[in-house]
């Protein structure tokens, strides 16, 4: 490492950074708890500050309309320790990510033969458009009209209302991609394969952990209500059984406990997705001096 | 061991109007075996097209281009061309030495030659010890060596280099065409490189072949009366050469503008 140091001072790439910053004032320090506390400390306190809002709306309204936080937590936690919690919530997730699979398997593949193809783009443009302005309740009821009360019609329902974004996504960014690197693999023969998954693929991570993003917080909202219309277990039906026995409680502890799995799954899992795929670009330091 | 040979080449664009652009207009030459044949022309003249009709990305109206190989007669295989661009054009998610087997195993070569070709070509652009690391972390000229290491590690019959220094600052530049002179030297690589430089055209060329601007034709071939490794820009026989270049591209933006 010292080495290669030494190569960009060499080259003048770092030299003018070392002379400036002893020159004149010292860097600024990320502060007494250092950048990653910060950052966890920022978002928490955003937390706080939304459930103080609550707080004082609940003073306001009656406990009908908006129960006291903590009361809404304590329903939280007996949902999580007492009956099937974990069975419902799993229902909900499998529909969740298998119509996500489905979506995902279908769009990379297209969304890259329409960026590349003209004839592909021209044929399958008006559909993808046409699916993206079609709401994901005129989907549910479809799906559910065709298939019944089945899982099937609660995969198709997420897969069909999330493809187009997923696929406009992709095919947006595929032709956004550098040209040059493509002519450099044809110049070196490389075989169709290879430009996908060397070439083409790791171009597109960005619009694909975009489009991830966008589809799950989609397939959740499209899950609950399949799930509404007379499925026996998921978040969705546990929902509609705290508005039937009108305990907003109920609704909004359930829309709590998935929310905290969402969370999880962005911060947790997409997060160390990203970190592990963007490891060859440089963090970006835009604002500080 | 190779050379290229350009017979009558004529190619044509298409403008916005439907009307044909000539880029090239009947083209030909020879480049020399074992050394670097410079294509040496005004800005937009038409030599990166030259280029890239050698190696089979652009297709000519008329005409042809031949690498002619001792080698390739015996085995009849397409003949192996190395590419070195303007910018590195490296794949910057891929470690050094995987941007090298990506070229690797696009032409085909057995993957047990791989490591011992990967760090013979990585030390001889002097870059072996950051094999393992990701190109957005090495300066620029670090990242052009790359570029040359993977034009080199299929061992092309010809490398065509396509202004590979004009991005560099001047000493990078320097440094690198310095290096570059003395490891096509070492291998006896047949090399092809375009430049509108012309103090680089004297220095790196063993042949330069000089075009006129677009429709580019060749006006002038010489070869250079120093060997590689004896041409020193301050020796007079190496500007009075250089002179000689310089009139005649000289004369032809002259002509151009009249």
């Amino acid at each position: 490492m010292a080495k290669l140091e030494k190569a960009l001072v060499a080259e003048g790439e770092v030299g003018s950074a070392v002379s400036e910053g002893s020159a004149i004032a010292p860097r600024r320090k990320a502060g007494p708890w250092g950048e990653a506390t910060r950052h966890i400390g920022l978002s928490v306190g955003s937390i706080l500050a939304l459930i103080f809002a609550w707080w004082i709306l609940s003073l306001i309204f009656p406990p009908t309309l908006i129960p006291k936080p903590w009361e809404t937590f304590s329903e939280v936690i007996s949902i999580v320790t007492t009956g099937d919690f974990f069975l419902e919530m799993g229902a909900t997730l499998r529909r969740v990510l298998v119509g996500f699979g489905i979506a995902m398997v279908v769009s990379i593949p297209l969304g890259i033969i329409m960026g590349t193809l003209r004839s592909f783009e021209s044929f399958f443009e008006p559909p993808v458009i046409l699916g993206l302005t079609m709401p994901g309740l005129i989907w549910a009821v479809l799906m559910i009209m065709f298939f019944g009360l089945t899982e099937t019609s609660a995969y198709a329902a997420v897969a069909v209302t999330i493809f187009p974004m997923l696929t406009i996504s992709i095919w947006q960014g595929t032709k956004s991609i550098d040209k040059d690197l493509i002519d450099m693999s044809r110049a070196f023969h490389a075989s169709p394969w290879s430009k996908v998954v060397d070439v083409i693929l790791p171009q597109l991570v960005s619009h694909i952990l975009a489009a991830i993003r966008y589809g799950l917080g989609l397939a959740w909202k499209v899950v609950v209500v399949v799930e509404m219309f007379g499925f026996s277990n998921g978040v969705g039906y546990q929902v509609v059984r705290g508005f039937n026995t009108f305990s907003m409680k109920a609704v909004l502890a359930w829309a709590i406990t998935f929310l905290v799995v969402m969370i999880v799954i962005e911060f947790g899992f997409i997060g160390w997705l990203e970190r592990i795929v963007t490891r060859w670009r440089p963090k970006i330091v835009a604002w500080s001096r | 061991m190779a050379y290229v040979r350009v017979e009558k080449a004529v190619k044509y664009f298409p403008r916005e109007d439907g009307t044909d652009m000539l880029v090239l207009d009947t083209v030909s030459f020879e480049t020399k075996e074992y050394g670097i044949t410079c294509l040496l022309g005004p800005s937009g003249c038409g030599k990166s097209t030259l280029l890239n009709v050698i190696s089979g990305l652009e297709p000519l109206e008329r005409g042809r281009t031949e690498v002619v190989s001792n080698h390739q007669e015996a085995e009849k295989e397409e003949p192996r061309l190395g590419y070195v661009f303007q910018d590195p054009r490296l794949l910057n998610w891929k470690h050094v030495e995987d941007n090298l087997t990506f070229a690797l195993r696009g032409m085909g070569i057995p993957k047990t030659e791989w490591e011992e070709r990967v760090h013979k070509y990585l030390s001889l652009v002097g870059l072996v010890e950051f094999r393992k690391q990701y190109p957005l972390y090495l300066s620029g000229g670090m990242r052009q060596r790359v570029g040359l290491a993977r034009g080199l590690v299929i061992e092309p019959e010809v490398l065509l280099m396509d202004e590979p220094y004009s991005k560099l600052d001047h000493l990078t530049a320097r440094n690198l065409r310095e290096d570059t002179l003395e490891i096509c030297a070492r291998l006896k690589q047949t090399a092809l490189l375009v430049t509108h430089d012309v103090e680089e055209a004297a220095y790196m060329g063993d042949r330069i072949v000089i075009l006129s601007p677009r429709p580019a034709h060749i006006t002038d071939i010489f070869d250079n009366p120093l060997p590689p490794l004896e041409r020193d820009m301050d020796d007079s026989r190496f500007i009075q050469f250089k002179k000689k270049l310089l009139q005649s591209v000289l004369k032809l933006i002259k002509k151009a503008e009249v």
